[in-house]
């Protein structure tokens, strides 16, 4: 019954996403969307800062209350959203990232923001992170923080063994080669076994197009060639021990800790989190740029995150002041990097100083972490969709890569497997896919 | 009170029989294949306490570490130097000592839980056993039909129920549905059948004892052991139980410990906070404490309960 409503209120826009979902009717209006911009808000996020930032909101805003509730991060949160959006009671603010935003608009799980912060949407934010929040022509989500791909490695060690910062892929591998051979127990990557977000922004980076909206249906190209590219190139390096191939949780930092990793691949956020976790190697990492496969400037997005209003919130109007103040107010800004100890890079261009000045250094040297991640914003290839299904796609992925390292799957083939296995999941779900 | 006492020889339900004496007679161990088998016995025992305290030791050892050596020494080697003190200040200060109230929770949604649960479980299974009501049987097959749906695929549906009443997000969404437990009803019917003779029941009728009343009073008492099973089974269920509470709370003030010891350890490492990684190692060695002792404190119901079952 209540998926009944859910789907007829979204049939409003003639577009690809709106008709893959199923049996939309038409002629349902969007009736929730509110103009009071007063009364009580509650907010969920599992992001660094959240409980900061609802509080100092409230401290500018006398006339909205906002509840901040913090939830686990992971598949699990993203179950629990969709299922407060069945029972009608979810929050009036969410976070959702960027992966999963396709498939909460698909079903019709959050409010069309359109017509409320969509010119906010168009106005601030540039084409690379607009491209994940609207979808079909309507704005589903408000993009709090780019997550560009970056290099981070040891300066020390590879001044020490005179290793030069790769710039192209076959540089990076000549790099990890050097590194290996500079101390057996370091190696220059890693390769993370339950997260694909890493490899997916890798393939994005290369040229690679997952999923593509067309009309009335999807084209699902998981293995095109770009992503094949990728994928072999990878595969390669962790057969050949040349990358570590670990969780992104304690073994990864465990490693870092050691020294038996001195580079690895991340995003813009990752500098606050190498600083927040290891502490002690205060001095001796550096940011660089992602390498690319022709040494132009190339990148794609690792992690990042979006706020919605799901469908059902029952203060709509003050969800929206809310969001607008939290992802495009200077304000706002400072209150999420007030601890001075996150290197998320703004999706708004305008609050990238803001956060920059927030951000302390020193654990860099003094290297302005900011500006390398605001090159590699700028490179962010446009085209990239992400799709309806990722819960399932991620999970297809990363149930085969900690078989990567030891032969027993290859990483194009498990590229072409989860492509398989997300298509059938949206069949499943009477989605229309057109062949590859 | 109007239902009245099955007579004494049952038609359907199959008597109860006397409880076996107990097997303790040894084995002779003179032969050669019997004394291997022992041997292999012992080293597959050995093999699975390995296995079960391997985990404990890092978590003890983690615990005592600090943020540094976490990730820098070995897990299975103590630290550079001992931080369990402060370690475990830090733990119960955290966030206001939210951890504290998290315990708290888990007291009552377990504790206070199973202890109803376990209450009703042998009401219900006493009542099935002992009286005679119309529809009885069928009542039974609908229990055992409960226990055939495992907890984790009524968690949404419950959600959904709770979402209608209004008791998403409260105490109550998470306790109340800690207190149904078909399989305690399935086992108090099994203990009741073996313990409790009906001639018992009889006399204390003949005295003048109430029903109520002698279920309280003389029934009751010798389920004891099959009680604190229950008890115990229920438990463990429901300091298990996962996916309910993620769904039904969103406060964290109403959060049980695992529940707040996956939020800490979700979003510690890929949010930066790696001092919340400490704190979800800390809070789960002090969590399974609890647990240790209560299971040590009952083990002797614990271990008379198990078999009492198997000889039904």
């Amino acid at each position: 019954m209540l998926r009944r409503t859910a789907v007829t209120t979204l049939a409003g826009s003639v577009t690809a996403l709106a008709l893959l979902v199923t049996g939309c009717g038409g002629g349902g209006q969007d009736t929730s969307a509110g103009t009071e911009k007063t009364g009580e808000v509650t907010f969920w996020s599992f992001l660094k800062g959240s409980e900061a930032v609802a509080a100092a909101f409230n401290r500018s805003h006398p006339d909205i209350k906002v509840t901040f509730e913090t939830v686990p991060s992971g598949q699990e949160y993203y179950s629990k959203l969709t299922n407060a959006v069945k029972a009608g009671t979810a929050p009036d603010v969410a976070v959702v990232e960027y992966p999963h935003l396709p498939e909460f608009a698909a079903q019709g799980k959050v409010e069309d923001l359109t017509g409320t912060l969509g010119p906010a949407v168009k106005d601030g934010f540039p084409e690379a992170v607009r491209q994940l929040v609207e979808l079909g022509g309507r704005t589903w989500g408000v993009p709090r923080d780019a997550a560009p791909l970056t290099l981070m490695y040891r300066k020390d060690f590879f001044t020490r063994h005179e290793i030069d910062v790769p710039t192209t892929w076959d540089a990076y591998r000549t790099m990890t080669e050097q590194v290996k051979k500079a101390d057996a127990n370091a190696r220059g990557g890693v390769l993370y076994t339950n997260n694909p977000g890493q490899l997916t922004a890798l393939a994005w980076q290369s040229g690679g197009q997952w999923f593509t909206a067309a009309d009335d249906s999807w084209k699902v190209t998981l293995d095109d060639a770009p992503s094949n590219k990728v994928a072999s190139f990878w595969g390669d390096l962790a057969r050949k021990d040349l990358v570590r191939s670990l969780t992104d949780a304690d073994p990864f930092w465990t490693s870092v800790q050691k020294s038996q990793t001195v580079a690895y691949v991340c995003a813009s956020w990752c500098a606050g989190a190498q600083q927040a976790t290891v502490p002690d190697q205060k001095g001796k990492w550096a940011v660089a740029p992602a390498p690319t496969w022709d040494g132009k400037p190339a990148s794609a997005m690792f992690g990042g995150s979006s706020f919605v209003v799901p469908k059902g919130a029952r203060n709509s109007g003050a969800a929206a002041e809310f969001i607008k103040w939290i992802t495009t107010d200077p304000e706002g800004m400072k209150a999420w990097v007030a601890s001075g100890t996150s290197s998320m890079l703004p999706a708004d261009p305008a609050l990238v100083p803001v956060a920059r000045a927030a951000f302390k250094t020193d654990y860099y040297g003094g290297q302005d972490v900011y500006a390398v991640g605001a090159e590699s914003y700028k490179a962010i290839r446009s085209g990239w969709t992400w799709g309806p299904v990722t819960g399932t796609t991620n999970a297809a992925i990363a149930d085969e890569l900690p078989k990567v390292a030891d032969g027993t799957a290859a990483l194009p083939a498990v590229l072409t497997q989860a492509e398989r296995t997300t298509v059938e999941q949206m069949e499943r779900r009477g989605m229309k896919v057109s062949a590859p | 009170m109007t239902t009245s006492v099955r007579p004494p020889a049952p038609a359907r339900v199959p008597a109860p029989g006397p409880v076996p004496p107990p097997r303790g007679r040894r084995r002779a161990a003179r032969r050669p294949s019997a004394l291997l088998s022992k041997t292999g016995v012992t080293a597959l025992l050995a093999l699975a306490t390995f296995y079960t305290l391997l985990p404990l030791t890092w978590l003890l050892l983690s615990s005592t570490k600090s943020r540094q050596d976490l990730f820098g020494t070995n897990g299975f080697a103590l630290g550079d130097e001992i931080h369990l003190t402060q370690n475990l200040q830090y733990l119960f200060s955290a966030q206001d000592g939210v951890y504290l109230r998290w315990v708290l929770n888990t007291v009552l949604y377990a504790g206070v839980g199973a202890l109803l649960a376990a209450v009703f479980s042998v009401a219900a299974g006493y009542a099935f056993d002992k009286l005679a009501f119309p529809g009885k049987e069928r009542l039974f097959s609908l229990v055992l039909l409960g226990v055939m749906v495992p907890a984790t695929a009524l968690a949404i549906p419950l959600y959904l129920l709770a979402a209608k009443v209004g008791l998403v997000n409260t105490f109550w969404g998470v306790f109340l549905p800690g207190l149904v437990f078909p399989f305690g009803v399935y086992l108090a019917r099994v203990f009741s059948a073996a313990y409790v003779p009906d001639e018992v029941l009889e006399a204390a009728r003949m005295d003048g004892a109430g029903e109520f009343r002698t279920f309280r009073r003389i029934a009751f008492p010798m389920i004891a052991p099959g009680f604190v099973t229950i008890f115990l089974f229920q438990f463990t269920q429901i300091w298990n139980s996962f996916f309910l509470p993620l769904v039904m709370l969103s406060d964290q003030d109403l959060y049980p410990v695992n529940l707040g010891l996956y939020v800490w350890y979700s979003s510690a490492l890929s949010q930066g906070r790696p001092e919340d990684y400490l704190l979800a190692v800390v809070g789960s060695l002090v969590s399974v404490a609890p647990l240790i002792a209560v299971f040590l404190m009952l083990q002797r119901f614990w271990k008379s309960g198990m078999t009492a079952g198997a000889v039904k």
